[in-house]
């Protein structure tokens, strides 16, 4: 059997540096943050599935989702921890709609929380030197950082479809204009082309400002069925889509870490986001041109222009002209792309950032993205890429 | 390369000097052809049923498919001497295969898509113990190379 699931509730710790607080405390603040919106306790929760940190707590093996539950509700609750990076929060989600789908739970709550260390993202404890290990090769060989990955594509990009540097700063621009008005955002401040383009040269042709930075930051979903979704008497938000994918032989895209490619033709890059967009849409019988409001993973502003091309919300090479045109605005003729601000806005906690994309879609359905609402948006979608090709896509009408 | 009496790569047996020229240890993969660096334990075409993947030399030739600046020194896992701003390429090798690494023997603001580039080893760092290390990198086809 399979039964139609709703989001109940959503609710997040806003995202910035929080040395003081702890990533736990963060977990709690989002999850009762989200069990308010749906007028639920901690007693009707059946069931806790985390997305594991790679950081931060869990005794260190990830057990996220029970040091949650020992510290908020000993109750028997099934704690499923899942692995995924940067998609882990979407590879939750899909895991904690599937409980509930079947049948076997009720109410089930999807949470990430990320407390992140400084700078440039290291490489995981315990890894081996290991001469077949891309991680261990590409910093031993050639230094390279992550947004040397993203720079190759946009310097492509440039090469391919002519974008200008003054374009990639105005996609970084967008994402800073829509997260002024977003109380859960780290970077609120309008951001001017000179303030971009003057911002320091991280990797040609990323400026800072282009490239997200890492934040602390909790997220928390309850899913639950038709029953407790009207508990609460808000509008009732469906999950119309909902997958996780991993990457095709042959995706020409530069894939962190990995230091090659072996390419074919025919075959998208970031496949493994393009494969679990395709899997929700065609789960929730629409395309790219239904979708009102898109919050995609923008770890630079290059992600802005690329990701609604292969997402298939435009032909490569459009996204320039439509970001120009305002398209892409809140209010906008196109899809709204990320008007919570995105990564660039909130800069990255990993885990928990697939679920505040999720968290997002939700309210801005329900009415309530108060200072940076889409108008009339009635169908929402995530996307998010992990590390070691993990792809997540989730789409929520009402 | 120089001509230090004791010079060590930078992690074993990733590229060698097969007859005088540099080149990749890599897998081929005798059923489908598919080339893949590093070293592959698998092949991993789907469609590929046999999998008799063997070691390599890979093409040492190509074109540059794409390229970026590094202007912020990476952690310290990676070990450079007189660190500078440095170019990072991906080099299309041939039949598919795409190889990221240095670039050297071009002016940072000399660098195009599409230029052709062999490979070369060239000393990364001097090291108390192991001496002189050496990392392989891609450098301008016919023009000077440097050091
Ligand atoms: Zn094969």
């Amino acid at each position: 059997m399979s039964r139609p699931v709703y989001v109940l509730g959503a609710g997040a710790h806003p995202w910035g540096k929080w040395p003081e607080t702890t990533q736990l405390q963060m977990a709690l603040d989002a999850m009762n943050a989200a069990l308010g919106e749906a007028a639920l306790g901690w007693p009707d929760v059946q069931g806790l599935v985390a997305a594991s940190s790679r950081f931060q707590g869990g005794m260190g093996w990830g057990l996220h989702a029970n040091e949650v539950a020992q510290a908020a509700a000993d109750q028997g609750m099934a704690c499923i921890n899942v692995g995924g990076a940067c998609a882990a929060g979407a590879i939750a989600f899909s895991t904690a709609y599937a409980m509930i789908a079947s049948g076997q739970y009720d109410v089930v709550a999807a949470l990430g929380a990320e407390q992140m260390p400084r700078g440039f993202i290291p490489r995981p404890p315990g890894s081996q030197d290991d001469p077949t290990d891309h991680d261990y090769l590409r910093w031993v060989t050639m230094g390279a950082t992550n947004p040397a990955f993203w720079a190759m594509e946009a310097q492509r990009r440039k090469h391919d479809f002519g974008t200008t540097d003054e374009t990639y700063a105005r996609a970084a621009m967008l994402m800073r204009r829509n997260a002024q008005g977003n109380r859960l955002a780290r970077f609120r401040k309008e951001t001017g082309l000179e303030e971009v383009l003057g911002s320091p040269m991280v990797a040609d042709p990323l400026h800072l400002l282009e490239i997200c930075p890492v934040s602390d930051g909790a997220a928390a979903v309850i899913l639950g069925t038709e029953a407790f979704a009207r508990r609460s008497g808000a509008k009732l938000v469906q999950v119309a889509g909902c997958a996780t994918a991993t990457g095709s032989f042959g995706d020409p895209g530069r894939r962190i870490p990995t230091v090659s490619g072996s390419v074919r033709p025919g075959i998208s890059s970031t496949s493994e986001v393009v494969t679990a967009a395709e899997r929700a849409c065609a789960m929730a019988g629409i395309g790219p041109e239904d979708v009102d409001v898109l919050e995609l993973a923008d770890n630079t502003a290059w992600h802005i222009l690329a990701w609604p091309e292969l997402l298939g919300f435009c032909e490569p090479g459009e996204a320039d002209g439509l970001l120009a045109s305002g398209a892409f605005d809140i209010g906008g003729s196109a899809v709204a792309l990320n008007p919570s601000g995105g990564f660039l806005s909130f800069g990255e906690a990993t885990t928990a950032q697939a679920v505040l994309q999720i968290c997002e879609v939700s309210w801005q359905l329900r009415g309530t993205a108060e200072g940076h609402q889409v108008p009339n948006a009635r169908i929402g979608m995530t996307a998010v890429l992990g590390l070691s090709s993990n792809g997540g896509s989730v789409i929520l009408t009402v | 390369m120089t001509g230090a009496s004791v010079a060590v790569p930078v992690v074993d047996g990733l590229f060698a000097l097969v007859a005088g020229e540099a080149r990749l240890t890599g897998t081929r993969c005798a059923s489908c052809g598919t080339h893949y660096f590093p070293r592959a334990i698998s092949c991993r075409n789907p469609a590929c049923r046999d999998k008799q993947v063997e070691p390599a030399a890979l093409p040492n030739t190509g074109t540059l498919y794409s390229y970026t600046i590094q202007h912020y020194q990476p952690p310290p896992l990676f070990r450079m001497d007189d660190w500078a701003p440095y170019a990072l390429g991906v080099v299309d090798l041939g039949e598919g295969l795409q190889v990221m690494g240095m670039l050297t023997g071009v002016p940072l603001d000399e660098i195009r898509i599409g230029m052709a580039l062999r490979l070369v080893i060239e000393p990364l760092y001097l090291d108390a113990e192991r001496g002189e290390v050496l990392t392989y990198k891609f450098a301008p086809l016919g023009g000077e190379q440097a050091a």
